[in-house]
């Protein structure tokens, strides 16, 4: 999923200043998994904020909508109506809910309530941890499922570098090194003489080097 | 009531039956709303309170080992550490938020627990007047 953080409060009121009437606009999709924008995150984004322009003699309205998802259209279709009600914004959802919000509704203010971070699992409670870097040219079938790019601070596609100590990386030392895992696991398989092969320099253009990234289905595409 | 100071306790339902009256020798407005488990109580809850007027806000749970719902009270004490990071980014005292775990029968230490926060809370009216 898509991991976010709430940004800091100082930021968010910043943007928030100017304006009365405010909606605070949560999602139900990858925010609300990873706990940085579902409900009970905007209901205290919303309290924080009543809370903060109480105190700074400076009242303002708070209103709270969660939407099922924040990247389609059509569930962003409900924003239309509170367009009379509000002067701004603040959506929970990731860079793409803003992104598509500032694109379908160009009048609205609206400003990013999370920083999105990365694609990460949740390892534990109260823990994710990166596992792609979508770079839109997968090579983890040949690194038995784990991945370089995402995983090695250096992006190595022929690993491990010589900062590999004890199955950590030199970059951070609570950090596995994700080629030592990579070489246990094909050992393990009895494929080690896959990293034989040399791979070669990774084309970057489907990691978005070649600008905005469109992902087309002409049989889903209807005229 | 004295130093015109309000503290909001929100606490379990199981944690302590004292009331109002129990802390009496504690010369504060004190407003008691009881959660069916201390893991119910939400930061929103904390952060509506100060809103609403109180000066502080004492959260009591169970004691570690006794909650009726696991790990309850432990959430209830994390809640207390967000609320109060919270009011650390919009320039308030993190000290208006207070948790405390509290033995089921026993009012005494309760009232204990609530006179040591009141005499915080004072100290930073004191702080605040002098500014």
């Amino acid at each position: 999923m898509i991991i976010a953080e709430r940004r800091p409060l100082p930021e968010i009121l910043a943007n928030l200043s100017p304006y009365k009437k405010i909606l605070v606009l949560g999602c139900r999709g990858c925010v609300a998994v990873c706990s940085a924008g579902g409900d009970r995150e905007v209901a205290i984004l919303a309290e924080a904020i009543r809370l903060a322009r109480e105190r700074q003699g400076s009242p303002v309205e708070v209103y709270e909508e969660i939407l099922i998802r924040q990247c389609d259209p059509e569930y962003l279709q409900p924003l239309a109506e509170w367009m009379s009600k509000i002067e701004a914004v603040v959506s929970m959802a990731c860079g793409v809910g803003v992104n598509l919000i500032a694109d379908l509704y160009p009048s609205l203010r609206v400003y990013p309530g999370v920083d999105t971070t990365f694609y990460g699992a949740n390892v534990a409670l109260g823990e994710w941890v990166e596992k792609c870097r979508g770079c839109g040219d997968c090579i983890i079938d040949q690194t038995a499922g784990l991945c370089p790019i995402a995983r090695c601070a250096k992006n190595l596609l022929n690993g491990p570098c010589g900062g590999s100590q004890g199955g950590k990386c030199e970059v951070r030392k609570d950090m596995p090194c994700v080629w030592h895992l990579i070489i246990d696991r094909l050992k393990e398989r009895g494929e080690l003489e896959r990293l034989l092969e040399i791979t070669p320099p990774k084309d970057w253009r489907p990691a978005g080097g070649d600008g905005l990234r469109v992902r087309k289905r002409p049989d889903l595409t209807l005229s | 009531m004295a130093q015109g100071l309000r503290i909001d306790i929100l606490c379990c339902n199981y944690t302590n039956l004292a009331e109002r009256e129990d802390f009496y020798e504690v010369p504060v407005e004190i407003e008691i709303k009881r959660f069916p488990c201390g893991g119910h109580i939400e930061v929103t809850d904390i952060l509506r309170a100060l809103r609403l007027g109180a000066s502080g806000v004492m959260v009591c749970a169970c004691e570690k080992g006794t909650c009726h719902n696991g790990k309850g009270n432990e959430r209830a004490e994390k809640k207390v550490l967000s609320a109060r990071n919270i009011l650390q980014e919009i320039g308030m005292e993190p000290e208006r938020i207070t948790f405390y775990f509290v033995p089921r029968l026993d009012a005494e230490s309760f009232v204990e627990d609530l006179k040591e926060f009141y005499k915080k809370l004072l100290e930073l009216k004191i702080k605040e007047r002098s500014r």
